[in-house]
């Protein structure tokens, strides 16, 4: 188990890299351990989406009652089993289904399901109800806290995209990066580098920014080295997730160590005329997944790779007048990958028997959570996740 | 607020609690851009309550202010409108943060544009997001509900919450619930059904044709609603009255002030945070809610000139660059605000996209490796004229030469710390400019530079 002087001690010689024999520099990595190679990439879509009309429940008579303007005919979906069907612009998901590499977890939620989107959103990334922890640490952060002590050379988790790494990511010690295009990672001219971060409460402003400096110096080191080994892209939709998800695809085939990746599709929150927003956003999602998911095994790295695609809640069951749908609770979530157990899992709710008119959750999300914590990044997850919740049988063995 | 407690009574400078360089830097950079030097020197001659008073009235920049500054910000303004380009209109306000002379009142515009988050994502309008923008700044001083009945009464959040969209047959929930959870009350302090009902109140609410507001009585539900416990045949301007009327808002207001000028780091959940809010929150709604007491409030008191409150806000990407430029007094030529405004975005702020209806996060989440490499990045491409402009590099030297400090290196490096960080050079900064020293031979313009960039770029350049 490093100590805490080791980790000084690497964190100096990664500092003072450039002016390290590249020999030296090699060991001080070496010292660190490895990772088991396990890569998750987390798809959040933003603003609650309509899983009714994702994965529709195209037996339920539930369905027709409801949606009136917003109802997909049976013959447009694509099957999934006798009672269930994918919204058409979900083609590349449906492939994924068909070939084993994508399970669909109904009905996930949790008890007394919040409506606002910062709430749930912040239960969702926390794994927490009590507002007071929606603002401290996520459960990716707290995983990557529990897990093994990482190279300072490369952050835990990384967001893709524009937006700030979302308190889902926020550890105690683990420092989370985000990243638009590898351009934000050159350094024009470096200067001597900062002093050294040393331990001290993380509470303390300043020290936090010390420390911030130093990780930001060796992950572009790592980065700027890293991406000249990068192969040629597969090939991608011209979309701003799949443009996400190929960098993440780069980062992962040049051997970047982050074993998080956090990609952030907007745009959900379908309140008015939802029809063709909801499909361009579902065939964005959906071919960009096939993509990243092809391109991987194309690399042979298939095996190390799996993708959870979640949403903060599902929409009404009910459509409004706007020809959209308002905050709901339940919505399916997806788990994609060579390593996943493709299928079905959980009872699709029903659009009858509701509560207040919303569906009624199958499944706690933080068995979901629970599955890729044990299961897939081999970290116990009662802690992470404030109480013991038994996994699904979500992955291969 | 009768008589004050100890947190908000006005400080008054003690032997341990001097009015010395590091709360003048602190005053001028948390309730304006920052301060040049000669700004500076005039605060710290004159005390705290000049200096605070000049803050409040406008008339704390010496430097860098236009004679007509109104009308070329107008200027330029309605030719960002004019075309359409949401750049250009990031260009302007920029511009108005930099070169005029209320930077309070800009502070104040940037905070409203945080707290009533609209994007032009879906707005789609460089003249709509411009009137938003004049509401915040024409209004952001006085009473809360002359600020709030107006921005709900514009277009550009009327559009971004699906206001018209709103109708008594089906009514459409989101403008209703963000206007109590963000705009007033707070989550926590109204449930569900009163979402459900405030949007039955709302309904009707749209912008017409031409732009403007309109109330349309045929989608109108002119029944009656209970919101928060109240019956009536509440319209929408009846719950903007509610809402307001509710000592959440006031409490809500009072935290949005404090995180502003007290940073994100300061703890309202402890029994003093909350009983300094509690106070700041009853004198509000003793004064109809009026801001402007609010902000004089806390720019006077103990706990904004307190220890504990110097140096502990990170700077977000808006402050960090322009408060760059203005400390360097890059006036002449002046860089290029198109430039500052992607650079700011680089940073993660920018300005009329907000990421969510929720705002910046700001606070640590301004922190990642890439904005500390983009800062890092800033700061060289500041000292090597890459901002625009005439393209010319930072002349240093003639800077330090025009406040009588270019004599040698140190005497650089401490310039360069009290105007960039408002104290002495950090260890770590004495240890980069030694290294400075050792390496090969430079000019003194081009030492004078490093220098600047190697201070702008270090970790405590990141707080304020």
């Amino acid at each position: 188990m490093p100590t805490r002087r080791d980790f000084l001690k690497t964190s100096s010689l990664l500092a003072l890299a450039p002016s390290v024999p590249a020999f030296l520099a090699k060991t001080a990595r070496a010292a660190a351990p490895a990772t088991d190679g396990r890569v998750l990439v987390v798809i959040q879509l933003g603003g609650g989406n309509d899983g009714i009309n994702t994965v529709v429940p195209c037996a339920d008579e539930g369905y027709a009652r409801a949606r009136r303007e917003l109802r997909l005919a049976r013959e447009t979906l694509l099957k999934i089993s006798d009672s269930v069907g994918w919204h058409p612009a979900m083609q590349g998901a449906a492939r994924l289904f068909d070939s084993g590499r994508l399970a669909i977890v109904q009905g996930v939620g949790y008890p007394n399901p919040s409506r606002s989107h910062e709430v749930s959103m912040a239960v969702w990334q926390t794994a927490r109800f009590d507002a007071e922890e929606h603002k401290s640490f996520g459960w990716i952060g707290r995983a990557l806290d529990a897990g093994p002590r990482r190279a300072a050379a490369a952050p835990g988790a990384m967001l893709i995209g524009n937006e700030s790494p979302p308190v889902a990511l926020r550890g105690r010690r683990s420092a989370a990066s985000a990243l638009s295009n590898l351009d934000d990672f050159m350094l024009n001219d470096p200067l001597p580098p900062v002093g050294l971060a040393t331990e001290s409460e993380p509470a303390d402003i300043a020290a936090f920014i010390r420390r911030s400096a130093l990780d930001a110096r060796t992950t572009a080191e790592r980065l700027n080295e890293l991406a000249h080994r990068v192969r040629t892209d597969g090939q991608y939709p011209p979309t701003e997730l799949a443009r996400r998800l190929s960098l993440a695809a780069r980062l992962v085939k040049a051997g970047f160590e982050t074993p998080i990746y956090y990609v952030i599709q907007p745009g959900y929150d379908t309140h008015a005329v939802q029809l063709p927003a909801h499909a361009n956003l579902l065939r964005e999602l959906s071919g960009g997944l096939l993509a990243f998911l092809d391109d991987l095994a194309i690399s042979g790295l298939a095996e190390r790779v799996a993708v959870l695609v979640f949403s903060e809640f599902g929409r009404r069951v009910e459509e409004n007048g706007s020809l959209g749908t308002d905050h709901g609770t339940a919505a399916p979530v997806f788990l994609a990958g060579a390593g996943v157990k493709a299928g079905l899992i959980g009872a699709a709710p029903s659009l009858v028997d509701l509560v207040d008119g919303d569906l009624k959750m199958s499944i706690d999300f933080r068995r979901v959570y629970a599955s890729v914590l044990e299961q897939w990044l081999g970290i116990p997850s009662a802690d992470i996740l404030g109480e013991k919740f038994e996994p699904l049988a979500a992955f291969k063995k | 607020m009768t008589t004050p407690s100890r947190f908000w009574r006005v400080w008054q400078p003690t032997v341990d609690s001097p009015w010395n360089l590091r709360r003048v830097v602190h005053l001028r950079r948390r309730a304006g851009f920052a301060a040049t030097r000669r700004e500076i020197d005039r605060d710290l001659n004159d005390g705290p309550q000049a200096a605070v008073n000049r803050v409040l009235a406008g008339s704390a920049r010496l430097d860098g202010v236009h004679d007509d500054f109104e009308q070329i910000s107008k200027v330029i303004g309605d030719a960002a409108v004019a075309s359409e380009n949401p750049h250009r209109l990031k260009a302007w306000w920029l511009f108005r943060m930099l070169a005029g002379p209320d930077p309070l009142a800009e502070r104040l515009a940037l905070l409203w544009h945080n707290h009533f988050a609209t994007s032009n994502l879906k707005v789609e309008s460089a003249a709509a997001m411009a009137r938003q923008n004049e509401i915040f700044r024409a209004h952001g001083r006085g009473l809360y509900g002359d600020l709030l009945r107006r921005v709900v009464h514009d277009p550009s959040l009327l559009l971004f919450l699906d206001a018209p969209a709103n109708r008594k047959e089906h009514p459409n929930e989101n403008l209703a619930r963000e206007l109590m959870e963000l705009f007033t009350l707070g989550v926590g302090n109204f449930g569900e059904t009163d979402v459900k009902e405030a949007a039955r109140a709302l309904t009707g609410w749209t912008v017409a044709p031409n732009g403007q507001f309109r109330e349309a009585a045929d989608r109108h539900d002119d029944g009656e609603k209970t919101i928060l416990g109240r019956k009536g045949a509440w319209r929408g301007d009846d719950l903007v009255e509610l809402l307001l009327a509710q000592s959440a808002t006031a409490q809500r207001l009072a935290k949005r002030l404090c995180e502003m000028f007290l940073g994100e780091e300061f703890d309202f959940k402890s029994s003093a945070g909350r009983t300094a809010l509690d106070e700041l929150a009853g004198g509000l709604r003793a004064r109809d809610l009026d801001m402007g007491w609010a902000v004089e409030t806390i720019l006077r008191s103990e706990l904004f000139f307190s220890d504990a409150n110097l140096g502990r806000r990170i700077a977000g990407p808006v402050e960090f660059v322009v408060g760059a430029a203005r400390a360097l007094e890059l006036c002449d030529p002046p860089p290029s605000t198109v430039v500052l405004a992607e650079w700011a975005a680089r940073l993660g702020q920018d300005l009329f996209y907000p990421p969510s209806v929720f705002g910046w996060p700001g606070g640590r989440s301004w922190i990642s490796p890439r904005s500390m490499i983009g800062r890092a990045n800033f700061a060289a491409a500041l000292v090597a004229g890459e901002l625009g402009g005439a393209g010319a590099a930072l002349d240093a030297l003639a800077l330090l030469e025009r406040h009588g400090r270019a004599r040698n290196l140190d005497e650089a490096v401490l310039f360069s710390c009290e105007l960039l960080l408002g104290g002495p050079p950090t260890e770590s900064i004495r240890a980069q400019s030694a290294a400075l020293r050792e390496s090969s031979k430079r000019s003194p313009g081009d030492a004078a530079r490093t220098i600047v960039r190697l201070v702008l770029a270090s970790p405590e350049a990141q707080l304020m």
